[in-house]
């Protein structure tokens, strides 16, 4: 106890924190004397600071020399946790995530989790789903969602969503993934699901044309359907601009109470309160891989886990009660 | 024993030519080499002999069959302008030059297997596309560039050809772009820029493939031709922002509407010409392939991965040293007291 009380911690005592910021910046300055580039300088200069801060400083200085990690995908597992704390605090506080069932995601191996979607402007859905598998499953893994197209054709949008582990969403990279033994996060809703009016929330859209089955039979991967409940709520969207969206090239652009009635306040999602029900996995190891060519199979699968999802929906929205408290 | 095996190499004069013809000058199965070109190939060869002929010249009907070829190994598809050959011409070089040789190939009866260095920008760069291509996803979206469609309509030959000689070997290969310390190219000259403009908000993926690894997979298909196309590419990818942190190079982001504009002046002063066209939609988008086929069937185990080839770039490479003075007085004063 004595022991580490006496070690410097971060933001312990303000009063070191300065002494220590200032020890740092005459060492760096010394170090930029002695001929070192501004980086290397700062990292040699940040032994005078806290453990975590020269942690930090240290990391910073290594990814400017290209020393980290991406997978063949453009993942930066080290971007991802640097970025998560937000999404952390969006799930703890400002939504009030409650998430159950999160064990029926395999430990190891492939799976496909397939949510419905909404959320209209940005589909936080698929964050929090992450969210949930990082915070509360007992071995947690990064999922890998997969993300509209036409996230990956704008400027800053396409390289965060890969850099966190966002993957084009097309059957091909699915097929990939899951023999990598990766978790695959599908939405079969797709833009139907975010796009829907706020009338219309929590009744699922058409699942696309069953292509998820097809990748789980290909992969012989278990779909494990989830529930998420108060993504509607975020961006209640009442009507659209097609003429934006013309404009944009988007999909679709909401009109929400606060958007965009209240400018980049607007931009900022109603806190909701969260349910997310993951439901038992549906194994499909006992059809061959050749049932993926099969469409009345694909179908029957599908329709199947459509309808355990929208059960579970309206049954997690009972479960949760009113939408804001 | 058998007779040993004769091998046409047309593009001699290019890098890839010349060391493919360096690299099968060692083995003692192959019993003839020779290759084509306008231009005679810089450096010494053993063995190798040059024969001096333009492939878009039908004359070249009457000379290949004389050469009793049982392999032909195209590497006169140029990605940019080289000497004595000029932007203008490349469209020329590539559609006209494969179709008088397949023709020349028809005539050569001898000709028991076609191996023709291609490009990977058949498959296109697009941002929501497959993250890595297979052999089968060419042409899924439409054709750009002046240089993409030349590749599409030398593929359209030489399916063609294939189809008409099931009794030939026909292996196309679909290179992703090279990088090497020794090789210089737009590419090269790029990354090697003092100040490294980019596309604002875009980090593509790429695939950079060790040069060493482009000839050792030209070899590995001579020696064992596959049917059909086969992606040359290595493992994995890696960001346009991690190499250039490896390379330690100082970026400019530019918004990339006017990227294009700007890089066609560039891309003149890279050697690129009017071909960067090809450069800019690669550095806004990327573009993986999946190399299952090269490592699997072809037997080709590129030994560089895509992070390693650019390390084994960086670290060679002296015009990637960086050629920044440090603008502190510390460094100044350092280099003066090392240069004594």
């Amino acid at each position: 106890m004595s022991a580490t009380s006496e070690t410097p911690m971060a933001g312990e005592r303000p009063v070191e924190a300065v002494a220590g910021t200032a020890e740092f910046l005459r060492r760096v300055r010394s170090g930029l004397n002695d001929g070192l580039d501004p980086m290397s300088a700062a990292e040699r200069a940040a032994v005078a600071l806290p453990k975590t801060l020269r942690d930090s400083v240290q990391r910073m200085g290594r990814r400017m020399a290209g020393r980290y990690h991406e997978d063949e995908w453009g993942f930066d597992e080290e971007f991802a946790e640097a970025v998560y704390p937000f999404f952390e605090f969006l799930y703890d506080f400002w939504w009030r995530v409650q998430a159950t069932g999160v064990e029926n995601v395999p430990s190891h191996g492939r799976a496909l989790v397939v949510s419905n979607h909404s959320g209209s402007l940005f589909p936080f859905d698929a964050t929090m789903l992450v969210g949930a598998i990082m915070k509360e499953h007992p071995l947690p893994r990064w999922p890998r969602p997969m993300v509209l197209n036409w996230a990956f054709e704008l400027p800053f949008l396409s390289s965060f969503m890969r850099k966190v582990g966002g993957i084009p969403a097309s059957p091909f990279n699915a097929i990939r993934l899951l023999e990598q033994d990766e978790i695959v996060m599908v939405f079969p809703e797709g833009v139907k699901g975010t796009g829907k009016q706020f009338s219309e929330r929590y009744r699922l859209k058409r699942f696309g044309r069953g292509g998820f089955v097809e990748v789980a039979l290909r992969t012989g991967s278990p779909i494990v359907p989830v529930a998420v409940v108060g993504a509607e709520e975020i961006y209640p969207k009442i009507a659209d601009s097609q003429l934006l969206a013309k404009l944009l090239g988007a999909p679709f652009v909401p009109i929400t109470p606060t958007l965009p009635w209240l400018g980049p306040l607007g931009l900022i999602p109603l806190p909701s309160r969260w349910r997310i029900e993951f439901c038992e996995p549906i194994d499909v190891s006992e059809y061959p891989p050749e049932a993926a060519d099969d469409r009345a199979l694909l179908f029957e699968i599908s329709e199947r886990v459509r309808d355990t999802i929208q059960e579970q929906l309206y049954e997690a929205l009972v479960r949760r009660g009113s939408a804001f408290l | 024993m058998a007779p040993g095996r004769r091998v046409v190499i047309t593009g001699i004069a290019s890098h890839w030519g010349s060391e493919l013809a360096r690299r099968l000058e060692a083995d003692p199965t192959i019993e003839f080499i020779a290759g084509i070109d306008t231009a005679e190939p810089a450096g010494d060869f053993e063995r190798t002999e040059f024969i001096e002929a333009d492939i878009r010249n039908p004359v070249l009907a009457r000379i290949l069959p004389g050469t009793e070829a049982d392999t032909v190994v195209h590497c006169g598809i140029l990605w940019y302008p080289e000497p004595g050959k000029s932007a203008r011409a490349l469209h020329d070089i590539n559609v006209i030059g494969t179709l008088q040789l397949l023709a020349a190939c028809e005539k050569t009866a001898t000709l028991r297997s076609l191996v023709v260095r291609s490009s990977a920008a058949i498959y296109g760069c697009e941002g929501a596309a497959p993250s890595f291509f297979t052999e089968e996803m060419a042409r899924r979206y439409p054709l750009k560039t002046r240089f993409q469609r030349d590749i599409g309509e030398l593929e359209g030959y030489f399916e063609n050809f294939a189809r008409r000689h099931s009794d030939i070997t026909c292996c196309l290969l679909r290179y992703q772009p090279e990088i090497g310390p020794g090789l210089d190219a737009p590419l090269a000259r790029y990354l090697s820029l003092p100040v490294v403009p980019t596309q604002l908000g875009f980090d593509p993926r790429l695939q950079l493939l060790h040069a060493e690894d482009a000839t050792g997979a030209l070899a590995a298909a001579t020696g064992n031709p596959v049917r059909g196309p086969v992606n040359v590419a290595p493992r994995g990818t890696i960001s346009l922002t991690k190499i250039l942190r490896l390379a330690g190079r100082p970026t400019l982001p530019i918004p990339h509407p006017l990227f294009g504009p700007m890089f066609s002046q560039l891309g003149r002063r890279l050697g690129a010409a009017d071909l960067y066209n090809d450069g800019v939609m690669l550095l806004r988008y990327g573009r993986g392939v999946d190399n299952t086929r090269l490592r699997e069937e072809v037997g080709y185990e590129p030994r560089f991965d895509a992070e390693g080839a650019v390390r084994d770039f960086v670290s060679k490479n002296a015009a990637s040293r960086r050629l920044f003075p440090s603008p502190l007085p510390g460094a100044v004063a350092q280099r003066i007291v090392r240069s004594r």
